[in-house]
C-alpha cells in the first residue's frame, strides 16, 4: 500500500473514533456536529494533526471536547502522537452539521 | 467529588465555591417554602409588615441571590474568558453573607433583635458589595464584549443601588432618620433589586443560556438591545418617581418602557428559540416559557397599580400579587428551570469529562431523566397559580394548598438535584 493510502486508512480510522466522543449538551458526536475541519497523518512521525472549531469559543466544554479528541485518537495503532489545533475561522455554523446529525437533533 | 484536571474550563472558579452557593440557595428554598405553607393563611394585608418583610427576604436573599451568585461565579469567567478576579474575596463574601442574612431575615421576621437586624442587614449589604466589586474587576478584566456583558454589568450596578438602600432601609426601621417617607424608598429599594438586578440579570444571561442550550445561531440582537435601553427607561423613571412621590405620569412613563421592555425581551427569546437546532423541548425550556408568562402578568399587575383606581379592596391585594408573581413566578422559575440545566453540566464537567474519548458517557441531560423533572414542574406550578388565586381573592385554605403544593415540588427539586449529585461514571 503506498504511503497516502496508509495515511487515508488512519485518517478514516480517526474520523471513525470522533464518531465516539459526543458534544456533552447536544450528544451529537463531533463529526456530524461539525467540528472537525482536517484530519492529517503524516506517516514519517506517525502523528495525527486535528484542525478542528467549537460551536461558540466561549464553549463552557470546549477543554473537555479537545481533551476527548486527544485521548480518543491516542487510542489508535499506529498514533504516536496528537496535535490538536483550535480555529475559529471559519468560525462553526449550522450549516457543518451533517444531515445525520441535522435528524438527530430534531428527533 | 474529584477535582477536575487543569485543562478543564480553564476560567472557571473552583466548583467548590459553585456549590457552596448552590447549596446554600436550596437551604434558602426549602426554608422559604416550609415557611410559606405555615404561614400561608396570614399572607394578606399590607406588605410593611414583619412576616412578609421577612418571607420576601428568604425568598430572595435566602433562596435566589445565593444561586444567581454561585452561577454568575461559573458563567463569568466562561463567557467573558476570564478568571474570577479574586477566588478569595468570593469566599469572603460569601461567609460575610452566610452568617449575616440569617440573623437579618430573623430580625425584620421577630421584629425582635434591635441593633443586630441594621447591623446584619450591614454586614449582608457589604458581602454583596464585595460580590459586585469582584465581578465588575472580572468583567473589565475581559476583552468579550457582548450583549450579555452589558446586561451583567447594569445588573450590577443596580445591585449596589438595591443593596445600598436595603442597608439605609435597615438601619432607619430601627431608629428613623431618612428624610424621606420609609414606604417609598422601600418600594424603590424593591424595584432597584427585582427589576434591576434581577430582571436584567435574568434577561441578559437567558439570552446568553439559551442559544447554548438550544443550540441556536444567528439570531438578531436587535430586540434585546431594545429590552435594555427600555428596562433602563423604566427604572430611570420608576426608582426616583417611588423613592420621591413623583406621581402618576412619571409612574406611567415608567410602566410604559416596562412593558416595551418585557415585550423586547420575549421577542428576542421567541428569536433565539426560532432559531434552535434543538427541536425537542425539555423541562427547563418549559420552565422559561412559564417565566415569560408571569413576566407578562408582572408587568400587566404593575401597570394596573401605576394607573389603577383608587384604593379598593382588591387593588390592596395587588401588590403581594405583584411581589409573589415578580419573585417566585418569575425569578424562581427561571432559577429552577436553569438549574435543571446548569448542576448536570457541572456534574457532567466535573466527574465524566475524564472518561470522554475512553468510554460512551451519558450527556448531562441523561444523568436525570425526564419524568422526576416533569412532576416537579407540574407540582410547583399548580402550587403557585391556587396561592396567587389565594392572594387574589383573599382565600387562606386556596393558599394554604398552594404553598402545600409548592413545598412538595420544593423537596421534589433538591431530591432531583440530589439524584443527579449522586451519578458516577
Amino acid at each position: 500500500m503506498s504511503a497516502a493510502g496508509a495515511a487515508a486508512l488512519v485518517e478514516e480510522a480517526a474520523r471513525d473514533g470522533l464518531l465516539e466522543v459526543h458534544d456533552p449538551e447536544t450528544d451529537l458526536n463531533l463529526v456530524d456536529l461539525g467540528l472537525i475541519y482536517r484530519l492529517t497523518y503524516r506517516n514519517e512521525t506517525r502523528r495525527l494533526e486535528v484542525l478542528m472549531t467549537l460551536t461558540t469559543p466561549a464553549c463552557p466544554a470546549g477543554d473537555i471536547i479537545i481533551d476527548g479528541v486527544q485521548r480518543r485518537l491516542s487510542l489508535l495503532p499506529d498514533v504516536d502522537g496528537v496535535d490538536v489545533e483550535l480555529t475559529f475561522d471559519p468560525p462553526w455554523t449550522p450549516d457543518r452539521i451533517s444531515p445525520e446529525g441535522r435528524a438527530f437533533l430534531e428527533g | 467529588m474529584a477535582a477536575a484536571p487543569d485543562s478543564f474550563v480553564r476560567h472557571a472558579p473552583s466548583f467548590k465555591l459553585i456549590q457552596a452557593h448552590f447549596g446554600l440557595g436550596l437551604l434558602g428554598l426549602l426554608l422559604f417554602s416550609a415557611a410559606l405553607v405555615l404561614r400561608a393563611a396570614d399572607v394578606t394585608g399590607f406588605f410593611l409588615q414583619p412576616l412578609l418583610l421577612g418571607l420576601v427576604h428568604l425568598c430572595v436573599l435566602g433562596w435566589l441571590m445565593p444561586i444567581a451568585l454561585g452561577a454568575l461565579h461559573q458563567l463569568v469567567p466562561v463567557v467573558f474568558e476570564t478568571p474570577v478576579r479574586s477566588e478569595r474575596l468570593a469566599w469572603i463574601a460569601f461567609v460575610l453573607y452566610a452568617v449575616s442574612v440569617p440573623v437579618f431575615i430573623t430580625g425584620l421576621w421577630t421584629s425582635a433583635l434591635g441593633w443586630a437586624l441594621p447591623l446584619a442587614g450591614s454586614g449582608a449589604a457589604t458581602a454583596i458589595w464585595l460580590y459586585v466589586a469582584n465581578l465588575a474587576a472580572t468583567l473589565a478584566r475581559s476583552r468579550r464584549r457582548s450583549l450579555t456583558g452589558l446586561y451583567v454589568l447594569a445588573a450590577l450596578g443596580w445591585l449596589l443601588l438595591a443593596v445600598t438602600l436595603g442597608a439605609l432601609l435597615a438601619w432607619n426601621l430601627q431608629r428613623p432618620y431618612l428624610p424621606l417617607f420609609h414606604v417609598a424608598l422601600l418600594r424603590a429599594h424593591a424595584h432597584a433589586a427585582g427589576l434591576g438586578f434581577f430582571g436584567l440579570l435574568i434577561m441578559g444571561v437567558a439570552y446568553r443560556l439559551l442559544e447554548m442550550f438550544l443550540l441556536s445561531h444567528g439570531a438578531s440582537e436587535r430586540a434585546g438591545q431594545v429590552a435594555l435601553v427600555a428596562v433602563h427607561v423604566a427604572l430611570l423613571t420608576l426608582v426616583p418617581a417611588l423613592a420621591f412621590q413623583l406621581g402618576r405620569p412619571a409612574l406611567a412613563l415608567a410602566a410604559a418602557a416596562a412593558a416595551v421592555g418585557v415585550a423586547a425581551f420575549i421577542t428576542q427569546v421567541a428569536a433565539i428559540f426560532r432559531r434552535r437546532l434543538r427541536r425537542r423541548v425539555d423541562v427547563s425550556w418549559r420552565y422559561t416559557a412559564t417565566a415569560l408568562v408571569y413576566l407578562s402578568l408582572t408587568a400587566a399587575i404593575g401597570a394596573g397599580l401605576a394607573l389603577g383606581p383608587a384604593r379598593q379592596p382588591w387593588v390592596d391585594r395587588l401588590p403581594l400579587a405583584y411581589g409573589f408573581l415578580a419573585l417566585v413566578g418569575f425569578a424562581g422559575s427561571v432559577v429552577i428551570g436553569q438549574l435543571y440545566k446548569i448542576v448536570p453540566f457541572l456534574v457532567w464537567l466535573h466527574r465524566f469529562a475524564p472518561y470522554v474519548g475512553l468510554k460512551r458517557v451519558p450527556s448531562a441531560a441523561e444523568l436525570l431523566g425526564e419524568r422526576p423533572k416533569q412532576v416537579q414542574f407540574a407540582l410547583m406550578h399548580a402550587g403557585l397559580v391556587a396561592f396567587l388565586a389565594g392572594v387574589l381573592i383573599d382565600a387562606a385554605a386556596l393558599r394554604v394548598c398552594g404553598a402545600a403544593a409548592f413545598v412538595a415540588s420544593s423537596l421534589l427539586f433538591v431530591r432531583n438535584l440530589g439524584v443527579v449529585l449522586a451519578r458516577q461514571p
